[in-house]
């Protein structure tokens, strides 16, 4: 047994993914970490910090850590730029690595002399991350053979352009959730995307994508109303004159501190029951939305200099795919089906996991526990190994 | 004073054996997996059986009869294991030592036994508690808690009992919630709605659906025809529970509801005991008496200490699955920690010089990792190499100056800022936490953000580890400005580390401020790793006040 060591496939480079190679590592397995795009880290390498006078505990900076991890352990290969083209079963399983769909990162012209030329593109350009600079992603075909597999190739964001009446992608100054952690990433605040100033009032529209019936979304997913609140009190800590006004359904927990954190943005920000419908340009690149009060059904017309869409977590676009592939089901909703009911690793293929989102919407302090035990699992299934 | 290198190791025996405390489901589980892995488990359980002092688990978390006997079936695997010995109506009476190497007295009824052990996993229970008295309510046959509800849901007469009846519900308004406690409420919505001729309502503030398949059991309850209103404040609710009365917001009029029998909501909160295990244990606790510090650091499972770990409700209210994930993320640790029972650990990470320790135990009281202990007959403080976590904290702090962490000595440090203080541009010198600032920096500097020319960054393994005395000695040999550089509060990795920094610089502003420097060549400021753009942006406004100020008064 010893003489030949265990080897996992990790598929998927987020924090999930990150989080099960380094366990995996660290007990010793060799990993193949199978990234489609050119950097690791996923969606949530791409997000701010949150804190104000304290920290928000959003998770954010755990990735940074784990990523750094995971590019300096000396039994992780790291194939980014690749993906799964072909899985066969021979008592492990025979894989083979095709150049990935996903494009590179484009060149930003000037950011090798000075980020702020612009900061946005210099920060993808850059793989978002310092620890990302040692990657080579080559793209070239290669051949693995693994003894189990674990699969965290993570959610898709939920693709506002779907509901049109929001006029993403049009009107400027409308933005995702993810446009907006991206920005303060990069810019260390909140700017308008028109005019690069700060704004002075801003809106969040809650569940975009989420608990929508019409879309046939029956789930919340977990992450918006905490990423929306935290990152509403960061824009309060930076400029406390600022307004911010957020429409919501229901606002989800952030965490045990939830309740405290709750009050302070109670006191800090405006709630409206009610999700507006429509949002319409104004002059100055400034958006309009109406809405009724809760208490006495006024109609209210508001004016905001930037409209934020707390876009959700969706399945995978590459899930039905991947699914046929690996021989696993799919959930009704389009996420991977565990097929137990108290262990959500599992899955119907003997030897193959799933970690993080690819179950369902997750925060990454969730993601990281779930893949923490699709390891483990893994290990279980391997006897031990080492 | 010499230099210390963290490069040597030493092989340390340690103790294999692990304690488990609390023998709910999430101890249980733990006890099955860290069994399975080889170790020896004692498995301490307060009440008279394992299983958690909950009597209804099934009805808890929402189990159907299949997913029962997959409970009992892991608890009496647990009972049956040659590896895990079970012990009923036991208490931690004391605990002692450090990680790896603990001591613990457990008392069961009339007898006391003393054990060693490497490990500890703590999986406490939660406490039910119904919130009627939010609503001005006492409990009566009219007047029931979810927990009743249950229990009468489980009853073959219920459906007699409740059919053609008006069951109000009232949740979220005595307490924010959590998913565990909105799924409680819509299984039995769901449930009750199927009944014939039972009508439901549910007075509810926020829906707390962030889990999975929650929406669509809301939306079932829904299907099923039971009317959920929506209000950001508490109904009214007569004092003998035949009346509500709320704002309904379609119609915007006050309206009544008479209903046959009211359901409050039920707080599920940390067990009262978890302070009193804090205390013996020695391990952090949140604001609302988890067992686990707020700080992602910890998060899922760690604990300041190591080889102290936490599951299930012992760090927050959590479902089934995600208990499971815990223990098993436990056992990974376990097995990571005690391995075979020798650790290789760095020789140098903390040393204490015994010529000049004075036994003040300073050290023992900062330690935030519980890593220093004595022996009788020494008298000296001794650092455990298995618990220290090298933050330095210890060495800034000794009042003797007896302390050296290695590969971070004080002559190391030093020598970092000393030689580069001469020059022309304004020379800053900033002390940056390696977990945080340090990061920061780099990501400035690789991604060519404009950073100020005369930056000297030094890093630290925690910002406690900054001495008063490197504040003093740079700005004595010339800086022209020093920034103390940590994470924000609440981010520590050695969870005070912060704190300790803030107050040393405020104590050498003082200083400075009665030696006649200006204030503001000193700056305290935290960041996260991340923050490469911050990074850049606060040392170019220092860089900016320095050049207001000029460069160091010491400079000619
Ligand atoms: C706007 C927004 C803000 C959020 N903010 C927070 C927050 O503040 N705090 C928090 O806790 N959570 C937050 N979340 C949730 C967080 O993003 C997720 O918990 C986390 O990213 C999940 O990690 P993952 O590894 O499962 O998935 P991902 O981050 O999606 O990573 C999956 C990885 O797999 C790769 N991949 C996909 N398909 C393949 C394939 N076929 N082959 C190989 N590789 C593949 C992808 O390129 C990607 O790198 C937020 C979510 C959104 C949408
Ligand atoms: S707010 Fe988020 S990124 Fe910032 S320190 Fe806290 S967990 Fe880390
Ligand atoms: S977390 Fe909040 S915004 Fe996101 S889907 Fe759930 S309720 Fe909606
Ligand atoms: S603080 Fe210093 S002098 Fe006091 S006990 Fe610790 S090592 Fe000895
Ligand atoms: S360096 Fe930190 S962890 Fe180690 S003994 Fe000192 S205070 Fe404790």
């Amino acid at each position: 047994m010893s003489a030949d060591p265990k080897k996992v496939m990790v598929i998927g480079g987020g924090i999930a993914g990150l989080t099960a190679a380094w366990e995996l590592s660290k007990c010793g397995v060799a990993v193949d970490l199978v990234e489609k795009s050119d950097h690791l880290g996923g969606h949530a390498i791409q997000y701010c910090c949150k804190a104000t006078e304290e920290c928000r505990q959003c998770g954010a900076c755990s990735v940074e850590k784990m990523l750094k991890n995971v590019v300096e352990a000396p039994n992780i290969n790291v194939h980014c730029g690749v993906e799964v083209g072909r899985v066969a079963r021979n008592g492990g399983f025979e894989v083979g690595l095709q150049a990935s769909s996903v494009a590179a990162p484009a060149v930003a012209p000037g950011c090798d002399q000075r980020y702020e030329s612009n900061p946005l593109a210099c920060a993808a350009a850059r793989k978002f991350s310092k620890n990302n600079a040692a990657l080579d992603c080559g793209r070239a075909p290669a051949d693995l053979t693994v003894d189990a597999i674990i699969l965290a190739s993570g959610f898709a964001p939920f693709d506002a352009t779907r509901k049109g009446t929001y006029n993403y992608g049009k009107l400027p100054n409308v933005v995702t959730g993810l446009e907006l952690e991206r920005g303060v990433r990069a810019n260390g605040r909140v700017l308008r995307p028109s005019d690069g100033q700060a704004p002075a009032k801003v809106a969040f529209i809650q569940c975009v994508g989420s608990r929508d019936e019409r879309l046939g979304n029956l789930w919340c997913s977990h992450v918006c109303c905490p990423y929306a609140l935290r990152v509403s009190e960061l824009m309060k800590h930076h400029n406390p004159e600022i307004e911010i006004t957020v429409f919501y359904m229901d606002i989800q927990n952030t965490g045990n501190n939830f309740p405290a954190f709750y009050e302070k943005c109670k006191q800090d920000l405006q709630f409206v029951r009610n999700i507006p419908v429509d949002v319409y340009p104004m002059e100055n690149d400034r958006l309009r939305m109406r809405y009724t009060t809760e208490s006495d059904g006024t109609p209210v017309d508001a004016e905001f200099d930037m409209v934020v869409l707390s876009i959700g977590i969706m399945p995978g676009l590459d899930n039905q795919r991947i699914a046929t592939l690996l021989e696993i089901g799919l959930d009704a909703d389009g996420f991977f089906q565990s097929a137990e009911r108290f262990n959500r690793t599992a899955t119907a293929n003997n030897g193959i996991f799933l970690a993080g989102t690819v179950g369902g919407p997750k925060t990454i302090a969730a993601s990281m526990a779930h893949a923490g035990q699709a390891a483990y699992e893994a290990m279980k299934y391997l006897g031990g190994a080492e | 004073m010499t230099d210390i290198k963290q490069t040597d190791m030493e092989e340390i025996t340690i103790a294999t054996d692990v304690l488990v405390i609390g023998g709910g489901l999430a101890g249980v589980r733990a006890a099955a997996e860290i069994a399975d892995l080889g170790y020896k488990v004692t498995l301490a359980e307060k009440s008279a059986a394992l299983g958690g002092s909950q009597q209804n688990p099934g009805a808890l978390f929402g189990l159907s009869a299949e997913e029962q006997r997959t409970v009992a079936d892991t608890i009496q695997a647990v009972s049956a294991h040659a590896q895990v010995d079970v012990l009923t109506q036991t208490r931690v009476a004391a605990f002692a030592g450090v990680s790896g190497d603990f001591t613990v007295t457990l008392a069961t009824a009339g007898d006391v036994r003393q054990q060693k052990v490497g490990a500890v996993v703590v999986a406490a229970d939660f406490t039910l508690q119904p919130l009627n008295a939010a609503y001005g309510l006492s409990l009566s046959d009219g007047v029931v808690s979810q927990s009743q509800l249950d229990a009468l849901l489980a009853d073959k007469a219920a459906e007699a009992r409740l059919g053609g009846k008006v069951v109000a519900f009232l949740v979220g308004f005595g307490q924010e919630g959590n998913p565990l406690v909105m799924k409680r409420v819509m299984k039995s919505v769901a449930a009750l709605a199927a009944i014939e001729g039972c009508t439901v309502y549910v007075y509810v503030n926020n829906i707390k659906v962030a889990a999975d398949s929650l929406e669509k059991l809301y939306m079932e309850g829904r299907s099923k025809g039971a009317i959920y209103f929506k209000l950001t404040e508490a109904p009214h609710v007569s004092p003998d529970g035949k009346a509500i009365t709320y704002r309904d917001l379609v119609v915007r009029q006050d309206v009544e509801l008479n209903p046959d029998l009211i359901v409050v909501e039920e707080a599920l909160v940390a067990d009262a005991e978890n302070r009193q295990l804090a205390e013996l244990l020695r391990i952090d606790q949140d604001a609302w008496n988890f067992l686990q510090s707020d700080n992602v650091h910890r998060f899922p499972i760690q604990t300041n200490r190591e080889g102290v770990f936490v599951v299930g409700a012992s760090r927050g209210i959590q479902d089934l699955p995600a208990v499971w994930t815990d223990a098993e993320n436990t056992a990974m640790a376990v097995k990571g920690f005690l391995g075979n029972g020798t650790k290789r650990v760095p020789k140098g990470k903390a040393v204490v010089d015994n010529g000049k320790c004075t036994f003040c135990l300073t050290c023992y009281r900062c330690c935030p990792h519980g890593a220093i202990y004595w022996v009788a007959e020494s008298n000296k403080a001794i650092i455990s190499p298995v618990a220290c976590q090298t933050c330095g904290i210890c060495a800034s702090e000794c009042p003797m100056d007896a302390i050296q962490i290695g590969g971070f000595s004080d002559i190391e440090l030093k020598a970092e800022f000393l030689g580069n203080l001469a020059g022309g541009a304004p020379r800053i010198v900033a002390f940056c936490c390696q977990n945080s600032a340090f990061e920061a920096g780099q990501m400035a500097a690789q991604f060519k953000m404009t950073l100020p020319a005369g930056l000297q960054m030094v890093k630290v393994p925690c910002a406690g580890k900054v001495d008063l005395d490197y504040i003093l000695t740079a700005l004595a040999e010339g800086a022209d400005g020093v920034l103390v550089l940590t994470c924000h509060e609440g981010n520590c990795k050695s969870e005070r580390g912060n704190t300790y920094a803030s107050w040393r610089v405020e104590d050498a502003q003082r200083m400075l401020v009665e030696a006649g420097y200006e204030k503001d060549r000193l700056r305290f400021a935290t960041l996260a790793s991340n923050m490469g753009k911050e990074f850049s942006t606060l040392l170019l406004d220092m860089e900016a006040r320095i050049k207001e100020l000029g460069l160091s008064p010491l400079k000619n």
